[in-house]
């Protein structure tokens, strides 16, 4: 467009016809509030005003959220209008539904639906009113508050007020507390019904009450109640809760608007799916990229989560965290400190187990139905629960029937005989191995002090655990590459002065664009930091090495996690040997060296690789189904 | 004392500038807070002191001269008494919300959908939400009130604070007439209340507490079942009324209560005539609360939950039976025939 045009047009003065025909233009355009949508909710209103029958209650809290969103909508439009007068013209009928549910006690009781109801006749206050409209507006409002806040309806009520001295503001939450007492105390009553399924058990008027519940969950009055609710036990067909409520408590509890008690929580989950699968992807969001955490405050968040806890009462919660679980390692398998906080949540989880005491046995194999039974009890000993000596034959052992395993299915495969339940066992076998990595770090550690001949299975091991799946048969160089990596550590550590040659092998390895044939960097690494405080020389020789190594490939800050979930292993397993203040001491030592190198390292130029991959959204997650074809197509 | 009347004083003025004065457009946060904390204290005084007649009276006297010179400054003031000041701070909402000179600004403070945490008790109580949260109870109310029984929370509250009051005037000197007058004031709110009035009453009488209040509550009940010995009528309205289960409980629970209701059936009985044209005993007055089928109903319930009654009420009705003639034969005495209805 020309200069000229442009300033023709803006300096154009529309006559009235026109700039009254713009508007309307105008007014078409814009996204109107419409008034079919708010005759839909009148009529609602009319219909919920009708009569006091349960059932219209019932209907109301059924649309509460629906009912939710639209007032949100309406004070949006209402808070975008220049003036009340204007609100009233485009929506006439505002007026008589906004009254109309003032005296709906669903809407008025349940806490985000009164703010938005008041927030509503707030919008339509006018301050200095400008025409006889705007003014009735506010007288009405004023009553209408008025009202609602001192108004009794109940004469008896309020003669006894009167002659008992008691005020009403008082009296109310009296009869409250009352209510809330006798119909808790009417859940109480157990239920028997499981001899006859045609008794009439009190279990029916779980659902009701619970639906009652749903604009009550963030009163603190009612709060008994909604306990009780949730510690139902559900023994009895009839015990169900009410979806709405459900969601309803969830809502509130992680807006912070209702405090809950662990058991309430843990009953929560166990009755409400959405609301375990928010948790547990809230605990994940640790994991995401970008959030920078380390093994210590993994080990924080954990400590701090409910779900370990909840896991371990309830079988059915274990199995969705682990599916949800799944589902993450299947998009990221190379995620570390995703493989971490699985690691340290199945330990959690165990030691929740052994103090509810149950019999280990029976419930792992419930708690594992999918896993390989054979390798499910020996992969879930923990190393401390064997003497130091017998690691070595035991690893071995796993190592071995890992591979029987894999091998097994590999063959399916080159029958062309292609399974999807054979592909599975090794996703679950894998599975089982990053829940109890415990066997992989001491894989790792052994491997620092093995010979050449031993250290074949704890090096298979470490493979398959960083590369379960053998993309275009790589497995096989990948494991001689660690066997490369591991000769190289072994001639750097014994070599006087350090072999150059030696140490640029090892950084090409731990280059950050690994070939396929190659193994990770982290498992690189992890031998790296194994040997520097388990293989028997100086500590100053250790840290050269390590110091050196690090500085070439720019992986300060993964050896810093490695070294760190090392410590929190010893700390944890605390195996007491005649060794175990040397290590510490060397751990300590190594951790001082690393520090310093990461200050040293200019905050600018933080080249630093991460090995974590690409992020994920919870939307994706919770699209994927939870079983996938475990093998994606490569090269 | 002169401290506690001028407070009491400055507290009535403050209610009348609230309700009635455009000074409230002033009015902040901490203005309102301090006033509700005021109107706080005086509800405090009147627990304290509605009980002691000297007190009551010296009170009332300051507040008269209050009254006076409010009367003076505002038109149309209405006077405030001392037994007003239980609900001191629901007057002094309602006079606030009444006001069309409020700011908006306060209302909001007031109808704030507050937290659960602002409403604990400290030294100068926070008033946001305090409307919020009344109506929220309200609500909460009406919501679970179908779930409810029959008799429904509010009879079971109020009967619990008609204990509280007695338990109240009795520990404070016992003023006996005082316990009449509060439970004679129900039946002046007329004969819709009645039928509520008697599950008040039931409700009172079955409250259960647990703590070291026992004592208390067992010597207001006491004095409760001796008023209610002394009104036959309202005895009567609660044995024809009240759902027999809950007469039950009553007699299973009070001893008092168990003879009294024995002693109701057996004038029932004694009032009834044989009608021929129904052949049917009925009640002989006008209004007939009773059938006689009922009355049977009620003999073998209260049979049944005091098994050690039946005995000696068969051999009384068998006296009365032996007096009227001792007759085999269908209505010729109402004890022959309540007594081979209760033996059937």
């Amino acid at each position: 467009m020309s200069v000229s045009l442009v300033y023709m047009i803006l300096t154009y003065d529309l006559s009235p016809l026109e700039s009254s025909t713009m508007s309307q233009l105008l007014q078409r355009t814009q996204p109107l509030l419409d008034v079919p949508a708010l005759q839909f909710w009148l009529d609602k209103a009319v219909a919920w005003g009708q009569a006091d029958r349960p059932d219209t209650l019932k209907d109301t809290c059924l649309h509460m959220s629906r009912l939710k969103d639209y007032l949100q909508q309406l004070l949006t439009h209402i808070n975008n209008m220049s003036s009340t007068s204007e609100t009233m013209k485009r929506l006439p009928l505002l007026g008589q539904f906004l009254g109309r549910l003032c005296w709906n006690p669903c809407v008025t009781a349940d806490a985000p639906g009164r703010w938005l109801l008041f927030q509503c006749l707030w919008g339509l206050y006018s301050e200095h009113p400008g025409d006889a409209v705007e003014a009735k507006a506010n007288q009405w409002i004023r009553k209408v508050l008025c009202q609602l806040a001192t108004e009794e309806d109940d004469a008896a009520a309020q003669a006894l007020m009167k002659r008992t001295g008691v005020p009403p503001k008082e009296y109310h939450v009296k009869v409250l507390r009352k209510m809330v007492a006798m119909l808790q105390e009417n859940i109480g009553k157990s239920c028997s019904s499981l001899v006859d399924i045609n008794y009439r058990c009190s279990c029916d008027n779980l659902l009701a009450v619970s639906e009652a519940c749903v604009p009550l969950v963030s009163l603190p009055e009612a709060a008994p109640l909604i306990r009780a609710l949730l510690q139902q036990p559900a023994t009895c067909v009839r015990a169900a809760l009410s979806q709405d409520f459900l969601d309803a408590l969830t809502s509130a509890y992680s807006s912070k608007c209702v405090l809950l008690e662990e058991q309430e929580v843990v009953s929560l989950w166990y009755h409400s799916l959405s609301s375990l699968e928010e948790a547990v992807l809230s605990l994940l969001e640790c994991v995401l990229p970008d959030t920078g955490y380390t093994p210590q405050e993994l080990k924080r968040q954990l400590a701090q989560s409910l779900l370990p806890k909840a896991c371990a009462q309830h079988c059915s919660i274990f199995l969705v965290v682990n599916d949800i679980f799944r589902s993450f390692l299947k998009q990221a398998e190379g995620n570390e400190s995703l493989k971490y906080l699985i690691q340290t949540f199945s330990s959690c989880f165990f030691r929740e187990l052994a103090l509810l005491q149950h019999k280990t046995s029976g419930s792992l194999k419930a708690s594992f139905p999918q896993s390989p039974q054979s390798l499910l009890i020996p992969l879930w000993t923990r190393p401390s629960e064997m003497p130091q000596e017998a690691w070595r034959h035991h690893l071995n052992w796993l190592s071995c029937s890992l591979q029987r395993l894999t091998e097994e299915e590999e063959e399916g495969d080159e029958d062309g005989s292609r399974s999807p339940r054979g592909h599975l066992r090794v996703f679950e076998a894998w599975f089982l191995l990053i829940q109890c990595a415990h066997w992989v770090q001491v894989a790792v550690q052994l491997l620092a002090t093995s010979q050449p001949e031993d250290c074949g299975p704890p090096l298979w091991l470490l493979t398959f655990y960083h590369h379960p799946t053998n993309r275009g048969h790589h497995r096989a160089s990948q494991l001689v590459h660690a066997k490369e990596a591991w000769d190289h550590l072994c001639s750097l550590f014994l070599a006087h002065p350090l072999p150059v040659d030696r140490v640029q092998s090892l950084v090409t390895l731990l280059s950050p664009k690994p070939q396929p044939t190659s193994p990770s960097p982290f498992l690189i690494l992890s031998l790296l930091v194994n040997f520097c405080v388990f293989f028997q020389q100086s500590l100053s020789g250790s840290t050269e090495i390590l110091q050196t190594v690090v500085n070439r490939s720019g992986l300060v800050n993964e050896a810093v996690c490695v070294l760190s979930s090392l410590e929190l292993r010893l700390n944890e397993d605390s195996c007491l040997s005649s060794d175990t203040n040397r290590v510490h001491l060397r751990i300590k030592a190594l951790q001082n060296t690393l520090t310093h190198m990461c200050a040293a390292l200019n905050p600018a130029n933080t080249h630093t690789q991460t090995l974590i991959t690409e992020p994920r959204s919870r939307k994706f997650i919770l699209d994927a189904g939870f079983l996938r074809a475990p093998l994606q197509n490569d090269k | 004392m002169e401290a506690v009347l001028k407070n009491l004083s400055s507290t009535a003025e403050l209610l009348a500038v609230a309700a009635r004065s455009s000074v409230v457009e002033q009015w902040d946060k901490q203005t309102l807070s301090r006033a509700f904390h005021w109107a706080r204290y005086c509800e405090h005084l009147f627990s304290r002191f509605h009980n002691n007649t000297t007190i009551n009276r010296v009170m009332g006297k300051q507040l008269e001269l209050t009254n006076e010179s409010l009367r003076a400054v505002f038109p149309g003031y209405t006077d405030i008494c001392f037994s007003d000041l239980f609900q001191c701070q629901h007057l002094l909402l309602i006079g606030l919300l009444k006001n069309p000179d409020l700011p908006i600004s306060i209302m909001k403070i007031l109808f704030d959908t507050a937290s659960p945490v602002n409403n604990q008790q400290s030294d100068y109580l926070d008033v946001t939400g305090f409307c919020s949260h009344i109506i929220q109870c309200k609500s909460a109310c009406k919501v679970l009130s179908p779930l409810t029984d029959l008799s429904g929370a509010d009879v079971e509250v109020q009967g619990a604070v008609l204990m509280e009051r007695l338990e109240d005037l009795l520990s404070g000197g016992g003023e006996a007439c005082r316990t009449e007058h509060i439970v004679n004031s129900f039946l002046q709110e007329g004969e819709g209340a009645s039928g509520h009035f008697c599950l008040v009453i039931a409700a009172a009488l079955l409250t259960r507490n647990n703590s070291a209040a026992a004592a208390a509550q067992t010597a207001s009940q006491d004095c409760l079942l001796d008023w209610l010995q002394k009104e036959q009528n309202v005895l009567q309205q609660m044995c024809s009324a009240l759902p027999t289960t809950l007469i039950i409980d009553l007699a299973k629970r009070h001893l008092k209560c168990r003879d009294a209701y024995c002693d109701v059936l057996k004038k029932w009985a004694s009032s009834m005539e044989y009608s021929m044209s129904e052949g049917e005993w009925v009640q002989a007055n006008t209004n007939r609360t009773v059938s006689f089928q009922r009355l049977t109903e009620h003999f073998l319930a209260l049979f049944a939950a005091c098994p050690s009654l039946r005995e000696d009420v068969e051999k009384e009705l068998n006296v009365l039976n032996i007096s009227d003639g001792d007759f085999d034969v269908r209505g010729l005495s109402v004890w022959g025939d309540l007594l081979s209805a209760i033996n059937k």
